[in-house]
């Protein structure tokens, strides 16, 4: 029972990871008809960004979270101005590839400069774990889940209580009439840019100082899971894509536990696949494309 | 006197294929101005280049003599005073009626002002006021229709652009819904309607344009276009 209860809670500390990301990933998706690859990089510069800043600057988690989530935002502003927004209303097919061609030019761009291995990353956090009944958290994984649902929350309220969240979903489910009713979609596609990277910079600081280390290509894992989270929730709801990933986190986790940790990747496309046999457009509905 | 709309030789293509070809149209402040037309005559693709939906090839469209609207965006052209009642309602249906109505007042930074007018709403169709928090997909066609006119009233229009408002509604609510369009014009907002419902529209409308393939082939007053044995004959079943 103990074990359970221990491989739920790192499970959802994981899958609060996975939410922000896909959250991010699925915001760009429903306003912008875009599949971002390059998200998951956006993830890893803003880890870098947060490294750099705690090498550099300052040793303050508040910080280096910051800065990490700028460094990720400018990033995501820069990749929307030159890649995103010439290939707005072409095939879908288009800007996945040229996204695609970014994130594997930011990844070895990345190995280059720092190299192909994990680096460390400054020591933001104490190591200190907390024991509940025999559960234990370490202080980072609280640190990590703790920001992670702060993030969520953030960006659920921003969808669902601000003027601009409220264009937001008007422009993922009518473009067009959103448009005719005074909205700039440019302007609301570009904030959706910047605030799904700068919510990734958050969390990749985050996973930087639960893991102490950072890599060029830790992003491929992130994105990839994110991708398949978007896919099995559908873009309707970003709260099911939010419970979906903190489900994967669980299953994850479970399957680690329980069967096999090398079998724990693999869970997310064994769900995806399962998921759309029987609910093509995911779990909690899609717009459509 | 200025038309507050002026329509000239508009030519819209989608591809190779021609939607409207030199059409001009013109509606002064207070009118109701219906246009006529079998589906696919292009009567929405006006619309759409209007509000700066769908590009046009040709022609000019002047808003209050002044604004040329082709070299404007849709939100800009929204911010002049043009709001839309588009064909089947076309709601954010996963947005309440609350969340829809606020949307109609996005362009209005001043938020007591926009409060004000749903407010205004809320007292003009009560329905849609016990249904604020309900999902606008989740509504009676009728009650959507109401939700789309309310909407598009919230801006505060100068002209209203309305798509086939009675498209799937019971003739009961159809004939709510042509009063309703006479109270807006009542209030001083201009409506351009695309309607296939002739003998409804002929009856409100002071002017009317008819459309074939693109082209209008018959404008006037709307009574005299009702009177005519072409019109009978292919709008209002049969001559009378």
């Amino acid at each position: 029972m103990l074990l359970l209860l221990q491989q739920v809670v790192n499970g959802l500390i994981i899958g609060s990871t996975y939410a922000v990301v896909a959250v991010g990933f699925s915001m760009v998706f429903t306003v912008l008809r875009v599949i971002n690859f390059a998200h998951p990089d956006i993830f890893m510069l803003g880890m870098f960004a947060g490294l750099a800043a705690g090498t550099y600057v300052s040793h303050s988690f508040v910080v280096v979270l910051v800065l990490g989530a700028l460094g990720a935002g400018v990033a995501g502003l820069v990749l929307e101005r030159l890649v995103i927004r010439p290939l707005r209303g072409r095939d879908v097919l288009m800007t996945l590839i040229a996204t695609l061609g970014v994130a594997i030019m930011l990844e070895n761009g990345m190995a280059l400069l720092k190299g192909p291995d994990p680096v460390p990353y400054p020591a933001l956090l104490g190591q200190a774990a907390l024991g509940l009944g025999g559960i234990r958290i370490g202080e980072r994984q609280l640190a990590n889940f703790a920001i992670s649902l702060l993030v969520l929350a953030l960006a659920s309220y921003y969808v669902r209580a601000t003027r601009y969240g409220r264009a937001t979903r008007a422009i993922a489910e009518r473009p067009d009439v959103a448009a005719a009713f005074g909205v700039n979609v440019d302007v609301i596609s570009r904030i959706t840019v910047v605030l799904a990277s700068m919510m990734a910079g958050v969390a990749a600081v985050s996973v930087g100082a639960l893991y102490g280390s950072a890599s060029a290509f830790v992003g491929l894992l992130y994105g990839l899971k994110s991708f398949v989270v978007m896919l099995v929730a559908g873009n309707r709801y970003f709260e099911g894509v939010m419970a979906v990933a903190l489900g994967l986190g669980v299953l994850e986790a479970l399957v680690t536990g329980y069967i096999s940790s090398s079998l724990s990747d693999a869970v997310a496309f064994f769900m995806l696949i399962a998921v759309l046999y029987f609910r093509p457009n995911g779990l909690f509905g899609s717009y459509a494309a | 006197m200025t038309p507050l709309l002026e329509v000239t030789d508009l030519s819209v293509r989608y591809g190779a294929v021609p939607a409207v070809s030199g059409a001009s149209i013109e509606i002064f402040g207070g009118e109701i101005r219906v246009i006529l037309g079998a589906n696919g005559a292009g009567k929405s693709t006006i619309i759409k280049a209007i509000l700066g939906l769908q590009r046009a090839q040709a022609g000019a469209i002047r808003f209050d003599g002044a604004h040329d609207l082709r070299r404007l965006r849709p939100h800009q052209v929204h911010r002049l005073g043009i709001a839309w009642v588009p064909e089947g309602r076309q709601l954010w249906g996963t947005l309440t009626v609350l969340e829809n109505l606020r949307l109609g007042t996005f362009a209005d930074r001043d938020t007591a002002r926009a409060e004000r007018h749903i407010g205004e709403m809320f007292e003009r169709f009560p329905r849609l006021q016990e249904r604020r928090n309900q999902l606008a997909g989740s509504l009676s066609g009728g009650e959507q229709q109401m939700v789309a006119i309310a909407r598009a009233l919230v801006s505060g229009p100068r002209l209203l652009l309305m798509d086939e408002p009675s498209l799937g509604l019971a003739p009961f609510v159809v004939r709510d819904v042509f009063a309703l369009v006479r109270e807006i014009n009542a209030m001083g907002i201009s409506v351009l309607m695309v309607e296939q419902n002739a003998r409804q529209a002929l009856a409100l409308a002071h002017w009317a344009y008819l459309l074939e393939t693109g082209r209008v082939v018959e404008s006037g007053v709307a009574a005299e276009i009702a009177a005519k044995d072409s019109v009978k004959e292919i709008f209002l079943g049969g001559r009378a």
